[in-house]
């Protein structure tokens, strides 16, 4: 473990209705260590337990086996502070505009930060800043009530909610599930800002290849409650054995190459990023040309 | 600070209502129609059943169906377990106020309005057992009976009622719908509580004669809960119109029960237990 290392996963098991006769072990068994400041994926089927192994980042659930430790402090400990945990690992859950519930957008995003027990001028600094980072204006949309708003803006105040906490690891399920392609874009693209400009800690889940190729600096790939292999994307996407034997896709650029590959062309199958691809293909188209 | 279990959200492990355990018993393949009329009659008999012999014997064969459905007793504890508080209260209320009703007997306590008689004490204590025993039978019979199982049995037993204009398959849908929106609010509750605890919201843990703080702490988890569930009807009503349910058309099921001969020695030896239990003078 090195001194960036700011959250390390070890061995954690987790079995739901333990020692009852409809028992599940949903992970059994994972291992994970996620550096300062990185913007980590993690990637598996329904059922693999992306889910619940998140839900541990923040206290939500405590090790049943294994250990879990964020900035060197271990989340089985009775004592812990569990309102400091939350406040430093942000967790957005799936569908977070479910969870909204004040009338007005500046009073749900508020929340957080008054269950904190700021001084109102610093809950306010908060809430603009968080509007701001997701791209919602400030004075234009504090006011307006939450249930006029669209899905994609719906999701941003939720986002901006759990900003509010100013937290050093930013964990989201699924965050684009069921977004239109443009609220899509323009989440990413916030997320993209909150890990490079804003130095914090980005930790999702994902269905979405391209969304993957993306965003993430690395990859973690769960199976049946295990993690499978990790690495850069470049490494897991040019793995195509592993990801067909486990049914999990990839995002068109590694399609592509993969069949341009598979025709007997000599392409770089880790050259993932749409930039490096298309250069990879007009390789091989300028090869015609001689 | 208390020490936290792991499963500190997971609602849905206290919530046995709803749920069906399939274990293949005989108390799982009877016929749904007999298990509801014998569940009937078996409560019936608990709730007039008033010496402390009977209520004994009446606790014990809740917890021998237990056994019999191969279900582990620990799902109807965790069904008592929430009610307990209410079983307390009662058990105050009539030990302090009910004498009038039950004055027969030794007198314990006689001071001031206070009267405390060996009566009042069984009917207490008759009240807790009471409680339990029901509790019991409700849990083997909703986690022996699938909720169809349940509907049809309850549709066909109300059948005859129907030449009184009385809605019996809507009744039976209402009831269905209720019984299986149980667990699946449990977890959209669960998901909703952890969603905002992890934006800092704490449940349950102020003081409790702040009662409007602690009422405050709940509206993040009841407002949207009322958002999902018109959401979930509105889906429910989708769903079934596209499948071209129409109110009141005549449906036919997929399943045809057919009571067997141990279902209808299963409904004797009820009926046979329920007068034992009311006619037999216990000396107790
Ligand atoms: N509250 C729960 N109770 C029982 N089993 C659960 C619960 N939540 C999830 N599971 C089960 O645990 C497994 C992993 O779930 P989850 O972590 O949600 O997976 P993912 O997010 O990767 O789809 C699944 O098989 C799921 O059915
Ligand atoms: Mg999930």
């Amino acid at each position: 473990m090195s001194d960036s290392t700011i959250l390390e996963v070890k061995d954690l098991q987790h079995i739901y209705m333990e020692k009852t006769p409809l028992e599940h072990q949903a992970l059994s068994g994972v291992s994970l260590s996620v550096e300062e400041g990185e913007s980590i994926a993690i990637i598996g089927n329904t059922g693999s337990g992306k889910s619940t192994l998140i839900q541990h980042f923040n206290g939500l659930m405590r090790p049943q086996r294994g250990e879990v430790t964020v900035e060197g402090q271990y989340l089985s400990d009775p004592k812990l502070d569990v309102k400091a945990l939350r406040r430093k690992v942000g967790l957005v859950f799936q569908n977070p505009e479910d969870q909204i519930f004040e009338k007005l957008i500046g009073d749900d995003i508020a929340y957080g930060p008054l269950k904190m027990g700021l001084p109102l001028k610093e809950v306010r600094d908060r809430v603009k800043w968080a509007m701001e980072l997701v791209g919602l204006s400030f004075e234009e949309l504090k006011d307006r009530v939450t249930y006029a708003l669209s899905g994609g803006q719906k999701r941003k105040v939720a986002l901006a909610g759990v900003l509010a906490l100013k937290p050093k690891i930013l964990v989201l399920d699924e965050p684009t599930a069921g977004l239109d392609p443009r609220s899509r874009q323009e989440l990413l693209d916030q997320i993209v800002r909150l890990n490079e400009k804003e130095n914090m800690t980005v930790i999702f889940v994902s269905h979405n290849m391209e969304e993957v190729a993306y965003l993430a600096k690395r990859i973690y790939v769960l199976a049946d409650g295990r993690n499978l292999i990790d690495g850069t994307p470049g490494d897991i996407f040019g793995n195509s054995e592993v990801l067909s034997k486990h049914h999990i896709g990839a995002p068109q650029t590694v399609e592509i190459l993969a069949q341009l590959k598979a025709r007997g062309y000599p392409v770089n199958l880790k050259a993932y990023e749409i930039e490096t691809a298309a250069k990879e293909m007009v390789s091989v188209l300028q090869s015609f040309r001689r | 600070m208390r020490e936290i279990a792991s499963f500190e959200f997971e609602l849905t492990r206290n919530i046995t209502i709803g749920q069906y355990l399939p274990t293949g018993s005989l108390i799982h393949r009877m016929d749904p129609r007999i298990k509801l009329l014998a569940f009937t009659i078996l409560v019936i008999a608990m709730a007039i059943c008033d010496t402390y012999v009977g209520n004994i014997i009446a606790l014990a064969f809740a917890c021998y169906l237990f056994y019999m459905s191969r279900i582990p007793i620990s799902y109807g504890l965790s069904g008592v377990k929430p009610a307990v508080p209410f079983i307390l209260i009662l058990a105050v209320l009539q030990l302090l106020f009910y004498s009038e009703i039950a004055s027969g007997g030794t007198v314990f306590v006689d001071y001031g309005f206070i009267l405390i008689t060996s009566d009042s004490v069984r009917l207490v204590i008759v009240s807790a057992l009471r409680f339990i025993e029901i509790i019991f039978l409700s849990s083997v019979l909703t986690l022996s009976t699938s909720t169809t199982q349940i509907t049809h049995g309850i549709e066909s037993l109300l059948r005859p009622l129907k030449h009184v204009k009385f809605p019996v398959h809507e009744f039976a849908l209402i009831i269905t719908i209720a019984i299986r929106f149980v667990p699946t609010f449990a977890m959209e509750m669960e998901k909703m509580m952890k969603a905002q605890a992890s934006r800092g919201a704490e449940f349950g843990t102020g003081a409790w004669w702040r009662i409007i703080q602690r009422t405050k702490d709940v509206f993040p988890i009841i407002i949207p809960l009322f958002n999902v569930a018109m959401a979930r009807a509105e889906d429910l009503v989708l769903a079934m119109e596209s499948r071209c349910y129409t109110p009141g058309s005549e449906r036919s099921i997929y399943t045809k029960y057919k009571a067997q001969n141990m279902d209808y020695m299963a409904l004797l030896f009820c009926v046979l237990f329920t007068v034992l239990l009311l006619a037999f003078p216990f000396p107790y």
